[in-house]
């Protein structure tokens, strides 16, 4: 992390969260300002977070092998009981696919589109920041706020959405009520908010790329296609990485949007594991099943997280 | 040459009506009669109105949630400079980049997970009797949040400062603290106000803890905005006034942050 102001072309690896790649070369020192006393400055802060994160994931495994009652009581140990219902229910599964789906179509269709626009974005045309600016609003507007803008677009008699349709000449869609219909709607409002994200990173890669290889393909005559896509997008794909990997993060524990718009429904056709977890926790009060569940997510952020991590490492060897 | 920029124009429209189309269909519902929202899309001579938005304050006390908004938002993002700051100040001075990466593993864990422990705390405490000690669990959560993103948003302004600086006051005597205090704390007021921005949005933003959390006396806009679908479901022009509100700080930003907003939502992972 402590390369972030060297001035490298992301193309080599700088544009990773990954801390030792790329740390920039030792200053030489003669003194240094916080010889003594670094505890004064960073333990706080040290402490906020483990107190924040480690005790309530230590708390909640603890809830997660116990039994404890919406009322407050807690009957003690329980082993894996609450593990045990969880693979047994098929809501769980059900959770995880669901879980699986948004994260797979959201990543793939992030990633291509915010590639096309990414690729605009980096083009050097008066007016650019101008557009950056506008794109950078859905990411960074409350998720509640397009949660309800969606809601209204979509709704099915009302809505945008199907007043546009109708005046095309095609049938209104149920967009939100039909649970085969549902799931694809609230990608969408995901591809909506993160695409231009998505795009922001990419163009940004694009700008740091070396001219060198262009030249070289276009001396060579090489067309513009085959030039993106054999040279451009093995030279992207550090930048790439990262920013799927940042969308992993959260499209695995994907929750706002989901509980504004459907609350998990309809007949739990968006019920991630995320939403999923929350209900059993604060609608069906079941905390200790709820904390199951939890750890049941945190496992599998970590699992994907560490996959991607291990992928990238591996691709840049 | 023309002919590309034609080009260009026209994918910068296409894209900017894909996604920036529904922002602006936002503004101009929280301007129109319900009866207009409701009826066409394509009625584009109907009247504008402000009454949505003096509804949302005569009706519903608005006043008091965004105040409620401001007190959580402002107090995390305070305390989370406060705590922050130092860290990124010796995560930089003595390149202890594992402990910026251990403090990025708070945003990177799911929200729900933090919420049950802190739902069981807040009970312990009386949080959803006292107004008091629930503005502080809510400012605490937050801190999952803000204090992440100060660190990070702060650690390349501390690298911009010569450590040459620093040094020529040691001949003064001055300590550690001094140092950062009256040296690289004032040189990094820029990083600072970013980072105070940014954290305020983000945390002004963020909806699941409050959800779980907030009373009704400590209730967000966010939350408040969510709990107005139930409550008065075809009052649209109401809806779309709130989330315009709720939108606000952010959109004022984009104006004026660009460069920093990219950073901040990407956790520093591209420059």
């Amino acid at each position: 992390m402590s390369d972030l102001m060297t001035k490298r072309p992301a193309a080599s690896g700088s544009a990773t969260a990954d801390p030792e790649a790329e740390a920039p070369p030792r200053r030489r020192r003669r003194v240094d300002p916080t010889a003594r006393g670094v505890w004064p400055f960073a333990l706080p802060a040290v402490l906020v977070t483990a107190v924040l994160v480690l005790v309530p994931v230590a708390y909640t495994i603890w809830l997660s092998v116990s039994d404890r009652q919406s009322d407050g009581t807690n009957a003690g140990f329980l082993g894996f009981a609450n593990y045990a219902e969880m693979f047994g229910n098929p809501e769980f599964w059900n959770s995880l696919k669901i879980t699986l789906f948004l994260f797979v179509v959201c990543l793939l269709v992030e990633t291509v589109l915010g590639l096309a626009l990414g690729y605009v974005m980096s083009l050097d045309v008066p007016g650019r920041r101008i557009f950056q600016g506008m794109m950078l609003v859905p990411a960074i507007t409350a998720s509640v706020a397009v949660g309800l803008v969606w809601l209204l677009i979509m709704d099915p008699s009302l809505g945008a959405a199907n007043q546009i349709l109708t005046k095309v000449g095609i049938d209104p869609v149920v967009w939100l009520g039909d649970p085969d219909i549902a799931p694809w709607s609230i990608a969408l409002v995901d591809i909506w908010q993160w695409t231009p994200f998505m795009a922001l990173i990419i163009s940004a890669g694009i700008r740091s790329l070396p001219e060198e290889p262009f030249e070289a393909a276009a001396i060579d005559g090489a067309s513009g296609w085959r030039t993106a896509w054999n040279i451009g997008l093995p030279l992207l794909r550090p930048v790439l990485t990262v920013a799927m990997l940042l969308r992993t993060v959260d499209l695995v524990r994907f929750f706002d949007t989901i509980y504004i718009m459907t609350q998990g429904g309809p007949v739990n056709s968006t019920n991630t594991l995320n939403v999923y977890g929350y209900n059993a926790g604060f609608v069906d009060h079941e905390p200790s099943y709820a904390a199951a569940l939890q750890i049941a997510l945190l496992v599998l952020v970590i699992g994907i997280a560490g996959a991607f991590t291990w992928f990238r490492q591996r691709a840049a060897r | 040459m023309t002919k590309r920029l034609g080009g260009v124009y026209a994918a910068y429209l296409v894209f900017a009506v894909v996604f920036f189309g529904p922002v602006l269909f936002m503004l101009w519902s929280s301007l129109r009669n319900n009866v207009d929202i409701t009826g066409s899309l394509f009625d584009i001579g109907s009247p504008l109105t402000l009454e949505n938005f003096t509804n949302l304050f005569e009706r519903f006390a608005f006043g008091r949630y965004i105040a409620n908004s401001f007190i959580v938002a402002g107090g995390s993002t305070i305390l989370g400079l406060v705590l922050g700051a130092p860290a990124a100040y010796v995560i930089v001075r003595r390149k202890l980049a594992a402990l910026g990466f251990v403090t990025l593993l708070a945003r990177m864990a799911p929200g729900v997970l933090f919420v049950l422990p802190l739902f069981v705390l807040s009970i312990r405490v009386g949080g959803p009797d006292s107004v008091a000690l629930n503005y502080t669990l809510l400012i605490v959560a937050h801190l999952i949040i803000t204090l992440p993103l100060c660190i990070w948003l702060l650690v390349p302004f501390f690298e911009e400062i010569p450590i040459s600086i620093e040094e020529s006051t040691l001949i003064d005597g001055a300590n550690a603290w001094q140092r950062f205090r009256r040296i690289a704390l004032p040189l990094a007021l820029p990083g600072l106000s970013v980072a105070l921005t940014l954290s305020f949005i983000f945390s002004w933003n963020y909806f699941l803890f409050a959800l779980a959390l907030a009373n009704e006396r400590t209730l967000p806009l966010t939350v408040i905005a969510f709990n107005f679908i139930g409550q008065g479901s075809n009052d649209f022009g109401g809806l779309m006034a709130a989330s315009t509100l709720i939108s606000a700080p952010a959109l004022l930003l984009t104006v004026f942050a660009q460069r920093w907003l990219v950073r901040g939502i990407t956790g520093g992972a591209v420059k």
